[in-house]
């Protein structure tokens, strides 16, 4: 069934409040919505996309030009209009993480504190990697690596590096280590591209819901918004799967941004997708790239879980494995060790591209998100470390992911509760629509403030700009331990919730309460 | 009017090759260091012979083809526009170059070729300060627009504009300040020019559409287009380009405009007595190289990408290059040493040793995951007692008040970002560091009013360089008249590059200034812990009593420089202002720090033993020893410099050997080093506003300085026999003038002369 078309092409918020900055860059003399403190008028959850989704329940949102400020309202007289923005995201954006660190669960000291299923990481295989970590190879110290390096990153890490992505994403020849670039992450990755390829106030395409980082990574320095893609979870016409990306949804958004008067450089694709677990086939991937370069957009394809893909049976192709590139100098992959090797907090990401330009406009940038020598050094090593990455951890790692997975599906299954999951990645997106009693953005939060509240931190789907209420990500690759008593915990809402929906009037003698409180 | 000049040019001309005008820009690189030919060659100062220009685009040819903005048509084109030529080209030196944004048309507009240029379009853009400081801008004119040419009409001339103009100092401010009717005025005109050449171009496209329907309208769209159909096609896509950003470009009002000055003042205006049609060839070259696929890879980038390429590889290239090939003792002597880059080696044996003992190989499972953004709380910790005891602070400081990132230029940078909106202002006291005018420019879009110091001593001026508060009120009150808004004051201490330490009186009254005009203060202290003479006592910020506004004091101290572990990367930033701290936080993202480094910067500030009985004795005695080494030399040599007792490097003057004293003249000097692999910072890059100066870092090997010591001298000495040479030149040219006799007498009296003139200056110099 083609999708209906709306006559008038419309966007999550209307008139779409473009964000500037009391400044002259703004290129865009048009919808300045005057100062940045005038607005905030919305109520804390009810924001434009709610409202557009209550009033006209029929239509589907195709498409959303992001505006990351759309709540923000209070300023400060010591920091800059900016400055007041990005420190509103810090306290907005991390106030369940923030809960979560001052009652951080431990099984001695703190057994009643909050399980992190929230935070997309693997804790999996911590022994392994502390083990290769502290390895005698790991432990040299060069004057060389205390000195200021080549920005872009040691030779001897890029060449490593090069290699490392040649052998495991399969690339047809071996990848240049000139092509690499190094930096802290690929939070700073998305921040420095924002910058070097976007103007002020210019968008790329995300299909959504995705990563939300992302929002503030493109945004706090570079001012770079963010166009959604909004995917549906009913699958319809000649569609296979749920949340499926097609090129004619792709096509509508671009359409929508432009008719809205922004001008989108590129498109970011994340692969294996972070929160759906999706693979794109190389079919897939294919189009999407054939589209980009239709329309002369940059594709920044985040493959940060490239390595975690737990199921033998799902065939994950990198796009550097693919032959012939429709546009090569317009494809940049980025990866970095933070999932993969469960090392987030190494702060390590990388980015090849063949088009030296965006290479060094990157590199230029680099000042600002070096890594330390050392670290460096050990990630050569490590890279290197062939024999170990194959022989011990990538099979103990996707055993081990493998073994949560099942246990929090079977879990999920026999609380009932639909659920997406591919077989990568560390998460399961999980469908809890019906235990909202009603299907907004308001209940999504109250549900996660329940989950909260009975010390289990979840993500929920607003998070990642997913426009149906009710979903959320849910995080296995934790401990079993942890991970019992997080579904267990997570069973206790759901189950009181559940009562709740079949039977309102007893929602208010049965509160859920945590066994911990 | 510079303007009328040309428009003069284009009647006299009075046909339509006259208003051809060839730009060609030359990256630095072209003659950088490697291939920047001896002054010997140098008939005149910037004028290359033939011979050093071939050699220079040969060997540098593949590396300008991979530097991102300049387009490779404008690049290939060049050998062969070289090949040409007999005789000399004449290039103006300004610095490195890359295309700024607003460059990007007119590259385009060379290379098609059937344009003519919009040259007021240029004229602005050379006048920009950006351009004043780093371009390398040859106009290649056709006959009519050298005014003194020659009447013969097809004679080639080549008029170089160079838009340095020694009084002026670069901002980088991006002024909002200039003049409006001017702006619009050149605006306007320069789309007039454009939609012109548009409206031309498009009737030729028709044309030829037209005439090829009619030569074969059997096949209608069969595989498109042919050839010049293309080439049409690419001319007019170019066009469309070209005016857009043309437009946007003046929209944004981002450049200062600066009427360029006459060209008759123009050191570099010459013409060329050479024969044949050159402006006929480089047009065929352009014409034959130019694709649309080679200018159209510079779009890759926004405008601000490749103003970051730019400005950061037109600054930092030496640093490139250094990296490439380092000087090394035993494997590479005649690799390049760097006295440039401010880093501490004197000391890598200690920390080499203290960083591989056993207690900094600890891995925890909490390193490897996210964590706090803040940073790690162990290492705020750590960092609060460490400040509290090495600054000396009256009350314990407070963790939560510490942000730690990865480098102090990360740190600035958020931090401009977070106090200031994009085109606000930092006062900041010049000459100062570098990196804060890329910082503040890179990411911040934050601009910095210099506060020009002087280093004339005068009543108001009790020492060289002195910082007074009348200057910062002058320097407020002026950029307040510019229409600036400033957000804040930046200041460093120990200074960079002066070596000055502020007193606690002078401090406070920068501090009270601050205060009374709701400034905020960033003070960095990134060499607090290097002042190694020990009769000098440096006092931090936070060490005072009671600031007069603590709410917008903030403090950056980092191990780069005190401990030599720039490698490290980690910077940090203390204020009393929670507000700010947790604005800063959110850049935890773009500027964390590895978990495993966090842990062992924390166990290296705990090390208190350490640092006090066996690090820091050692290294202040080897600074001293370091120090003591190269003051002698200077003094030995005559060469004055500044220096305090602290910081890594002296400030010295270098004016007498520059003339005339220019900026330009400054920089042929610091290329001059780069031959002889020798890197040194020149005053220019800290906005010093008087040309000469130069800063030598001295935190390096005994053997290491005494080869750099070798090679700064033969400079000099080459340098004062070119000067001596140019003189004599310049008499005898002045002589033969005069009275063109007897050529005999006048090469012999001109040998003497030199000898002599040698002798001089090798007795001079202490050889």
């Amino acid at each position: 069934m083609p999708r209906p078309r709306p006559s008038s092409p419309y966007s999550a918020r209307s008139p779409s409040p473009m964000f500037t900055l009391p400044q002259k860059e703004s290129r865009k003399p048009t919808t300045c919505p005057g100062s940045v403190s005038t607005r905030g008028l919305h109520s804390i959850y009810g924001d434009g996309l709610e409202r557009e989704a209550a009033r006209k329940p029929d239509q589907k949102l195709l498409y959303g030009v992001g505006d990351p400020t759309a709540m923000f309202s209070s300023d400060s007289p010591h920091l800059s209009s900016r400055g007041s923005i990005i420190k509103w995201f810090w306290d907005s954006a991390e106030e369940g993480y923030r809960t979560y660190h001052m009652d951080e669960y431990d099984e001695d000291k703190n057994p009643g504190g909050i399980i992190n299923l929230g935070t997309s990481e693997n804790k999996l295989c911590f022994d392994l990697l502390s083990r290769r970590l502290s390895h005698s190879d790991m432990l040299r110290v060069e004057p060389s690596l205390l000195q200021y390096p080549d920005w872009r990153g040691h030779l001897f890490l890029r060449e490593e590096v090069a290699s490392f992505l040649s052998f495991y994403c399969k690339s047809p020849a071996p990848l240049k280590p000139e092509n690499v670039v190094v930096l802290n992450g690929c939070a700073s990755l998305f921040s420095a591209l924002a910058t070097v390829l976007c103007e002020v106030g210019e968008a790329f395409l995300i299909p959504a819901p995705y990563y939300g980082a992302i929002t503030q990574h493109v945004y706090l320095y570079g001012n770079v918004r963010l166009v959604c893609v909004y995917l549906d979870s009913e699958v319809t016409g000649l569609e296979t799967h749920p949340f499926q990306l097609t090129v004619d949804k792709l096509e509508m958004a671009l359409q929508g941004a432009i008719s809205e008067g922004v001008k989108v450089k590129g498109l970011i694709l994340i692969n294996p997708q972070n929160p759906l677990g999706d693979i794109y086939s190389p079919g897939e991937l294919r189009e999407y790239l054939e589209f980009a370069k239709r329309h002369a957009l940059h594709v920044m394809v985040d493959e940060v879980y490239m390595l975690s893909v737990f199921e033998e049976s799902v065939g994950y192709r990198s796009v550097l494995s693919l032959e012939g590139l429709p546009d090569p100098q317009k494809t940049h992959v980025m990866w970095a060790t933070s999932k993969d090797f469960g090392m987030s907090g190494l702060r390590f990401g990388t980015l090849y591209t063949e088009n030296q330009d965006v290479a060094t406009a990157v590199a230029s940038l680099c000042r600002y998100h070096g890594l330390s020598g050392f670290v460096q050094y050990q990630m050569a090593q490590l890279l290197r470390d062939r024999d170990w990455i194959n022989q011990v951890y990538l099979p103990e790692n996707h055993a081990r992911l493998k073994a949560a997975h099942t246990y929090v599906s079977e879990e999920l299954r026999a609380l009932g509760v639909p659920f997406l999951s591919h077989g990568a990645g560390f998460f399961i997106w999980v469908d809890l629509r019906k235990f909202l009693p009603e299907a907004t953005f308001e209940e999504e939060r109250l549900l996660w403030r329940r989950f909260l509240e009975n010390k289990v931190l979840l993500s929920f789907g607003k998070a990642f700009e997913c426009k149906e209420p009710g979903w959320f990500r849910l995080v296995f690759s934790d401990k079993a331990h942890r991970l019992r008593l997080g579904m267990q915990r997570i069973r206790q809402v759901l189950e009181g919730k559940s009562q709740v929906a079949e039977d309102p009037p007893s929602c208010q003698t049965q509160e859920p309460r945590g066994p911990h409180r | 009017m510079p303007e009328r000049a040309w428009e003069e040019g284009g009647v006299e001309g009075g046909n339509k090759s006259a208003q051809q005008i060839w730009i060609l820009i030359l990256p630095l690189r072209f003659y950088s260091c490697a291939t920047l030919p001896k002054a010997s060659n140098f008939s005149a100062p910037g004028v290359i012979s033939k011979r050093s220009w071939e050699h220079g685009c040969r060997a540098e040819l593949d590396g300008a083809r991979r530097d991102p903005a300049v387009s490779a048509s404008s690049v290939a084109s060049l050998p062969r526009a070289r090949a040409t030529r007999a005789g000399r080209w004449l290039l103006w030196e300004g610095g490195p170059v890359l295309c700024p944004p607003f460059f990007r048309p007119l590259t385009c507009a060379f290379s098609a070729s059937a344009l003519s240029f919009p040259h007021q379009e240029g004229k602005q853009g050379f006048g920009d300060p950006f351009w004043r400081s780093h371009a390398t801008v040859v106009v290649v004119g056709a006959p009519a627009l050298c005014r003194r040419g020659s009447s013969q009409p097809d004679e080639a001339h080549m008029s170089i504009q160079s838009r340095s103009n020694p009084s002026d100092i670069p901002h980088m401010s991006d002024g909002q300040v200039w003049d409006q009717a001017s702006r619009n005025h050149s605006i306007h005109t320069c789309l007039m020019e454009m939609v012109l050449s548009l409206q031309q171009a498009v009737a030729d496209h028709i044309t030829q559409l037209a005439t090829r329907h009619q030569q074969q309208d059997l096949v209608p769209e069969e595989q498109g287009h042919n050839q010049p159909i293309w080439g049409q096609e690419a001319l007019l896509g170019r066009l469309m380009f070209q005016m857009v950003n043309h437009l946007q470009f003046g929209a944004t009002g981002g450049q200062k405009f600066q009427p360029p000055c006459p060209s008759e003042d123009s050191k570099g205006d010459v013409r060329s007595r050479e024969q044949a049609q050159v402006s006929k060839q480089i047009y065929k070259i352009f014409y034959q190289l130019t694709n649309f696929e080679d200018t159209s890879i510079n779009y890759v980038l926004s405008n601000r990408g490749v103003e970051t390429s730019a400005l950061y590889h037109g600054s930092f290239q030496d640093y490139n290059t250094y990296q490439g090939n380092k000087y090394h003792e035993d494997k590479n002597t005649s690799g390049f040493i760097n006295l440039g880059t401010s880093e501490n080696k004197l000391c890598t044996d200690l920390l080499t040793e203290r960083l591989s003992r056993s207690d900094m190989n600890y891995i925890d499972d909490d390193l490897l995951q996210y964590s706090d953004w803040r940073g790690q709380p162990f290492l705020r910790e750590e960092v609060a007692q460490f400040l509290t005891y090495y600054c000396k602070a009256p009350a314990p400081l407070d963790p939560e008040n510490v942000v730690v990132l990865n480098g102090c230029s990360s740190v600035f940078s958020a931090l401009a970002t977070v106090l200031c909106d994009p085109g606000e202002a930092f006062l900041v006291p010049t000459p100062t560091y570098s990196d804060f005018v890329f910082s503040a420019h890179l990411y911040a879009k934050v601009d910095l009013v210099p506060v020009d110091l002087e280093s004339q001593v005068s009543d108001a001026n009790t020492h060289p360089f002195q910082l007074t508060v009348d200057k910062l009120e002058q320097a407020l009150l002026n950029a307040k008249l510019e229409g600036k808004k400033v957000r804040g004051l930046v200041l460093i201490n120990p200074q960079n590059p002066l070596g000055h330490i502020y007193s606690q009186d002078s401090l406070m009254e920068y501090l009270e200034f601050a205060k009374k005009h709701s400034l905020h203060v960033i003070i960095d202290e990134i060499y607090m812990l290097s002042v190694f003479d020990e009769s000098i006592t440096f006092r931090s910020v936070l060490s005072m009593e009671s600031l007069p506004d603590p709410n917008k004091t903030h403090m950056i101290w980092g191990t780069s420089k005190d401990f030599g572990i720039s490698g490290f990367r980690f910077g940090t930033l203390y204020t009393h202002n929670k507000e700010v701290a947790l604005a800063m936080s959110s850049f935890g993202y773009l500027h964390g720090i590895s978990g495993i480094t966090q842990y062992k910067l924390h166990r290296l500030l705990q090390d208190r033993e350490w640092i006090d009985n066996v690090y820091l004795p050692t290294n202040h005695s080897r600074l001293q020893e370091a120090h003591r080494f190269i003051t002698n030399e200077l003094k030995s040599s005559k060469i004055p410099f500044l220096s305090h007792g602290s910081g890594l490097y002296v400030w010295i003057s270098l004016r007498k050997y520059l003339d005339p004293c220019t900026f330009e003249e400054e920089l042929l000097l610091h290329r001059r080093f780069l031959d002889k692999k020798l890197i040194l910072s020149c005053g220019k890059t800290f906005m010093c506003k008087e040309p000469g100066w130069f800063r030598l870092v001295f935190a390096a090997t005994p053997l290491l300085l005494k080869h750099a010591m070798q090679r700064f001298y033969t400079v000099l000495v080459e340098q004062e026999q070119d000067w001596v040479v140019k003189q004599l030149e310049d008499a005898i040219n002045q002589e033969v003038e005069d009275l063109p006799a007897s050529d005999a007498s006048q090469s012999y009296s001109r040998e003497v002369i030199l000898t002599s003139g040698l002798e001089g200056c090798c007795s001079d110099l202490g050889l």
